[in-house]
């Protein structure tokens, strides 16, 4: 059964999800920005999944000088972690961090069938392990970005159930998504630009919590023809 | 204990952290439908499983997961629209009716969630969740119509073969799962839209279990 013939009202089916985010992806491959799709076993369903390592100093936290980003794999070149290791379980005293502190940020975009939007799920543990309480991540979330995410439109972060994995994460409620997609997908149509709508969504979702997106998806992902 | 030593308080069964944000019945039926009630299980008030449960700080944290599974049900059902015309002081009688056992308070604002215009013959789409061990996976949930195109009404064979094929027995093979909702088997041609209606749980979601048939 398939329910995405709902074009008229600009919801997002998903199979036409699925297909965003492996444009999405593709253009990510191609500037090493780390963003891969993971698949429920035995299933045609999964998400896309980034991992993101960070610095904590006095002033927050920033991605390492060295690189513009850091992900899972040029951590591994750069501390020459072999490939067959899971990086939770990585012994870092040896690996000299300045007396600063890592951790290890979690993005998921998983699709919502309830209200046909894709939802961002995330969570941060530090170098043992530990996962982080929400006051520990709302003290990353940038400054600038406090102000706005507490006036909403989204409302505030709450820990829920990972539909897929089951365990706890953050998100940024969905029931508001449409409301804040249907200008841009709207603005797009009329226009007669075709616009990615993983890339739209989360160029404004990502920020708020420290995902940044590179310019060069718009164009990449909007060239792009769905099939 | 020390009150020093006292952290967040939990539940466990037989090893397993229970959900606090799943219904009691519905863990009863996961984790020990085979057993005798009343349901012995541990409570620790240390060394909280972090990777497992999600926190409970306060009763409103409760309440805000309740309303929101209410939300959501009704997105599926009516697009939001009855939820969403309710005033804040009808979701706070809901919630208040559910924590305070009062049923009447309950039902006043609950029936209203239970309503389809009456060409539609039921809801847009069924708010389930099918839960098992087998897997990592804690539900499937997935978008399911309760009348056909052609009007007819889908039962709940006809939901477990298009969402989770693996609970029903193929071509007439020895039954390997129950299939359970508040600790019963429903029949397998009852229509959902009628379990949808009738059976589900406060939080207008049918929590539905499968479970494997024990051999002994």
């Amino acid at each position: 059964m398939d329910y995405d013939s709902c074009n008229t009202d600009l919801h997002l089916g998903e199979k036409t999800f699925q297909l965003s985010c492996h444009n999405f992806i593709q253009h990510s491959k191609a500037i090493g920005d780390g963003w891969v799709w993971e698949s429920i076993e035995a299933t045609n369903e999964g998400y896309m999944k980034k991992v993101l390592l960070k610095m904590k100093n006095a002033f927050g936290y920033t991605i390492p000088e060295q690189q513009k980003i850091v992900n899972e794999k040029t951590y591994r070149q750069e501390f020459e972690v072999q490939d067959t290791m899971d990086l939770e379980e990585i012994d870092i005293s040896s690996i000299d961090l300045s007396g600063r502190e890592m951790i290890r940020f979690e993005y998921h975009v998983v699709y919502s069938s309830s209200y046909q939007v894709p939802v961002l799920y995330f969570r941060a543990c530090d170098i043992d392990g530990r996962p982080l309480t929400l006051e520990e991540i709302w003290q990353s979330v940038q400054e600038n970005y406090k102000e706005r995410l507490l006036e909403g439109p989204w409302e505030t972060i709450t820990q829920q159930e990972h539909p897929l994995l089951g365990q706890p994460f953050f998100i940024l409620h969905p029931c508001r998504t449409h409301e804040l997609m249907t200008p841009i997908l709207k603005g797009a149509r009329e226009e007669k630009q075709s616009v990615n709508y993983i890339t739209a969504w989360l160029s404004m979702m990502g920020p708020v919590l420290g995902l940044n997106l590179p310019i060069s998806y718009t164009t990449a992902t909007s060239a792009q023809q769905l099939d | 204990m020390k009150p020093e030593d006292i952290g967040e308080m939990w539940f466990e069964y037989e090893g397993t952290p229970l959900k606090w944000h799943y219904p009691i019945g519905l863990l009863f039926d996961l984790h020990a439908s085979h057993t005798a009630l009343p349901w012995s299980i541990t409570v620790h008030f240390k060394d909280f499983p972090e990777k497992d449960l999600l926190h409970c700080p306060s009763n409103s944290v409760i309440e805000a997961h309740f309303m929101s599974s209410i939300k959501e049900a009704d997105a599926l059902k009516h697009k939001g629209q009855v939820i969403n015309e309710m005033q804040k002081k009808d979701h706070k009688q809901l919630w208040m009716g559910l924590q305070n056992d009062k049923f009447d308070q309950f039902w006043a604002i609950n029936r209203k969630l239970m309503e389809y215009p009456a060409e539609e013959g039921g809801f847009r789409y069924i708010p389930f969740r099918i839960y098992q061990t087998v897997s990592e996976r804690p539900f499937i949930q997935k978008l399911f119509r309760p009348i056909t195109a052609e009007g007819q009404p889908h039962t709940l064979i006809d939901l477990l073969k298009e969402v989770s094929p693996f609970a029903v027995s193929q071509g007439g093979g020895e039954k390997k799962y129950q299939v359970v909702i508040h600790g019963i088997e429903p029949m397998l041609e009852t229509p959902v839209q009628w379990l949808s209606e009738h059976l589900s749980y406060p939080d207008n979601f049918l929590h539905i279990s499968v479970i494997p048939i024990s051999t002994d």
